[in-house]
């Protein structure tokens, strides 16, 4: 981390906490923001925290480890969410996801190799209707059969820059 | 905006009671969103501003018809209201061209049928 | 020009092209000089299904269904040109579905606060806070009936009145909208649609009980529903619906959101109330209650999003009239996410007492597919599956409870022949194994082992016994689980070994399973008359399981092939066999 990444983690943080402290129960909240800022939450972040909150590193850990939510290692350029709610489970949407794992060579929760793809699984993003359904950063795609995944996945290979937005 | 006394509440429901204007209503929750209600939204506030019509355009929440997303409910003075479903770019054309302007509801792209004329 | 409006639909014979109703009405029209008269439109739904030829005359508001093709030229003729209606063919059945919760839903701008004021939104407050007496609230919630809409069906006014007559100076209400059940979405569509619904139920709620402060919780995964909540809190601040001085009388409140983090144990009440508290959310036993102990050991009352959208309606038309809606036991409506293998999935609020065969068949129109309905899943990972026989059985908390499964939040998942019930108890069983908090040992240590005999099952290397090893877990779990995400874990394995023991003893005894889901027992075979010879199934088996020549022909060899499946795929002419 370079000296200027240092300064504005800690801009941040002491921010964060500012605008927290007052509240009951803010360390999952500030833990939320910091997750929106990084992407994940990075270990310097949670030491300062640990130090800005008086609260001791072990409680912040416990809390980012329990819930599915937060992550400690910095997510892929796309994150793909798979949905294995039931209604897209029934749908085959467990098809998807081999096909997904045997593409990119990845596994649940991980990055591939090249730091492109990061492929997590999700319990219902509340498109039931469009079941089964794959989400790619912010655009969902409904009722996805194995043979179109290839095709989804190369938009996000070549051209990433026009494909993002 | 000022705190409201128990009169306002009554004053802001007389003003927003219907003004007898048409609209159309797009179901924008996530997933009217998922299936593209967003670009249909942004779709018919382009063309009712090229076209110059006088229709309000609104957002709404979930219509609880997942199937048929993204649906569009309509009304037009004369014509019954109804809810197109399914509704792609080539619909909102057609709902613009036939419903508001031509008088005529979409045949097949109808998903459910409100009363009121 | 005044046009007459005509819809028709030809539901359930959707299949049949060779009649083409739309032009024979055409026809009709212009034989008989009516055409520019009548506005005809075939539309692609019309909420009838399974009735035939459905037609709708916009002008005398009549229904028509199983209507005959000889009968049309009647309708035209008597209907159309008269204005008569023809009795025989009269379709009239009251609308399955009523709307209570979802009022709004798809009728306002939820993110316009005078839209929601417009459809008489905080005239309940308003009539609570200048009468201002809290117990009368209370009081009409009892008569009312409503019960929990979160999954256990708890007395919404007993909760309320438990957490007032605690003696405290500070207590709390609380939001739950952590909706964790896969497949379920109903408090989603609700935020999303009618945010100021709920708000003004939770505004309520802390009227009723003493509260001061209130918390919403809802889930991260929602991202839309969060910035339309947050949007509808700070609507209502700026009109003086929160915050001091309420719609100018003396009662104050607050409402802080919270966000939840991927965690389903915190739908449960204590697991919830540690998660706000900015811990772990794992639960603790009760008693004491929430309602004693809460939210920073403060009285509390937690409700859920369906259950405070039912609030405010009640306040404003009477308990009685909302009792006298729903069962005996169970009153009100209640919101199910219909999904599945139904034609039309979708968010369904039927009343109470409503059968699940009218649910799926008059709401949802029935099956996607020609393939038979199996059963119906209720309450999501702590429910059960109830089977096809039983889908005449009104729905309400007590007949889904003797059935063996729950009201839950209200997922309905239907199910076919191509689902197979020892993968779906797996599929959710998994669920919860992810899902435990690991405090309780019986949830912890239980749910795997179960998880792991069902492994075996599905993999054909089950024994009869490992049924006995299943139920024994399952009972342990039920008694002494912390939590009731142990308790209930284990009832979709129950459920499905109740109604569906056949198909348990088809994996273990006879190695097969009959949907062809669990990948394990399926065997690939090549289907020799079929076969064209055509080596591409060879080429693309990636164990090289596939030998044989354009002469021999091709055969698979089971202890090579792995089950992928690729053969299957990519057989143009069908001669791979699945069984």
């Amino acid at each position: 981390m370079t000296q200027e990444e240092n300064k504005i983690m800690l801009d941040e943080i002491a921010s964060l906490v500012s605008k927290w402290k007052d509240k009951e129960g803010n360390l999952i909240m500030i833990l939320h923001e910091l997750q929106n800022f990084y992407g994940y939450v990075p270990r310097p972040a949670a030491l300062e925290l640990s130090r800005a909150l008086h609260t001791p590193l072990a409680r912040i850990y416990e809390v980012i480890t329990f819930y599915n939510f937060f992550k400690l290692e910095p997510p892929g350029k796309h994150i793909i969410s798979l949905c294995l709610g039931t209604a897209c489970y029934l749908k085959g949407s467990a098809i998807l996801l081999n096909e997904i794992k045997g593409l990119l060579n990845v596994e649940e929760g991980a990055t591939t190799k090249d730091g492109l793809f990061q492929l997590d699984v999700v319990r219902c993003l509340g498109c039931c209707g469009l079941a089964p359904v794959i989400k790619i950063d912010d655009k969902v795609y409904g009722k996805v059969q194995k043979s179109e995944v290839m095709g989804i996945l190369s938009q996000y290979n070549n051209h990433q820059e026009e494909s993002v937005k | 905006m000022i705190k409201l006394t128990k009169n306002d509440l009554d004053k802001i429901k007389a003003a927003h009671q219907d003004d007898g204007r048409d609209w159309i209503k797009v179901g924008m929750s996530t997933c009217g969103i998922a299936a593209g209600a967003d670009k249909v939204y942004a779709l018919f506030v382009e063309e009712i501003k090229k076209r110059k019509l006088d229709i309000q355009i609104k957002k709404c929440g979930c219509q609880g018809m997942c199937y048929s997303e993204p649906s569009v409910e309509v009304r037009v003075k004369g014509l019954p209201d109804v809810i197109y479903g399914k509704v792609d770019k080539e619909g909102v054309i057609k709902i613009l061209d036939k419903h508001i302007c031509g008088n005529t509801l979409v045949k097949d792209s109808i998903y459910e049928l409100r009363t009121k004329r | 020009m005044d046009q007459k409006i005509v819809f028709i639909k030809d539901t359930g014979i959707e299949n049949d092209r060779t009649k083409d109703y739309y032009a024979l009405f055409l026809n009709l029209l212009r034989e008989n000089s009516l055409e520019d008269q009548v506005q005809i439109n075939r539309v692609a739904d019309i909420g009838i299904y399974n009735q035939g030829l459905v037609v709708k005359i916009f002008e005398q508001d009549v229904i028509y269904a199983n209507v005959k093709e000889e009968q049309i030229k009647e309708i035209v003729l008597k209907t159309i040109k008269e204005g008569k209606v023809i009795k025989e063919l009269l379709f009239q059945s009251p609308p399955k579905q009523l709307r209570i919760v979802l009022r709004n839903c798809g009728e306002i701008d939820p993110e316009n606060i005078d839209e929601y004021i417009a459809k008489d939104g905080y005239q309940a407050l308003n009539k609570a806070v200048q009468e201002n007496k809290p117990e009368k609230i209370i009081e009409e919630l009892k008569k009312s009936g409503l019960r929990g809409r979160g999954g256990a069906g708890f007395p919404t006014w007993l909760k309320w009145k438990l957490t007032r007559e605690t003696p405290e100076a500070q207590k709390y209400v609380i939001c739950n909208a952590d909706e964790g059940d896969p497949g379920a979405y109903m408090d989603r569509g609700v935020l999303e649609g009618d945010p100021h619904s709920v708000i003004e139920g939770l505004i309520l709620a802390g009227f009723a009980i003493g509260a001061n402060k209130g918390y919403f919780y809802v889930r991260a995964e929602y991202p839309l529903a969060v910035q339309r909540v947050e949007l509808a809190l700070a609507q209502a601040y700026d009109h003086g619906l929160l915050g001091k001085n309420i719609l100018g009388s003396n009662f104050n409140f607050e409402i802080d959101i919270r966000l939840g983090a991927g965690a389903f144990v915190c739908g449960e009440e204590t697991a919830l109330i540690a998660s706000i508290e900015g811990r772990r959310g794992t639960p603790r036993p009760r008693p004491p209650y929430p309602s004693v102990k809460g939210l920073w050991d403060k009285p509390t009352a937690i409700n859920n999003v369906e259950t405070l959208a039912n609030i405010a309606p009640i306040i404003l038309k009477g308990g009685d009239w909302y009792a006298a809606i729903g069962t005996e036991k169970s009153k009100g409506t209640k919101v199910f996410a219909l999904t599945g293998k139904v034609k039309n999935s979708g968010l369904v609020e039927v009343p109470m007492g409503i059968t699940l065969r009218e649910i799926v068949y008059d709401i949802g129109g029935g099956m996607i597919s020609s393939k038979g309905i199996k059963a119906v899943q209720t309450g999501g990972p702590s429910g059960g599956v109830i089977p096809q026989e039983y889908l005449d059985t009104p729905v309400d908390y007590e007949n889904l409870q003797k059935l063996g499964s729950i009201m839950g939040s209200g997922g309905m998942i239907v199910m076919d022949e191509d689902d197979c019930m020892v993968d779906i108890a797996k599929f959710y069983l998994g669920f919860c194994v992810d899902e435990s908090c690991g405090k309780c040992v019986p949830c912890r240590i239980g749910g795997y082992q179960m998880l792991a005999l069902l492994d075996k099952i599905t993999e054909g290397q089950g024994k009869l016994e490992d049924i006995e090893k299943l139920k024994r877990i399952a009972l342990a779990m039920q008694k002494a689980s912390l939590c009731a995400l142990g308790q209930t874990a284990a009832n979709p394995v129950v459920s499905t070994l109740k109604y569906f023991f056949a198909e348990y003893q088809d994996h273990i005894v006879d190695k097969k399973c009959r949907s062809h889901k669990c990948k394990h027992l399926l065997n690939y075979s090549i289907i020799q008359d079929k076969c064209k010879r055509c080596r591409v199934c060879l080429i693309n088996c990636p164990v090289n399981a596939i030998s044989g020549d354009k002469e021999q022909g091709f055969l698979v060899d089971p202890k090579i092939c792995i089950r992928c499946g690729k053969c299957y795929e990519v057989c143009k002419f069908n001669a791979i066999a699945k069984e």
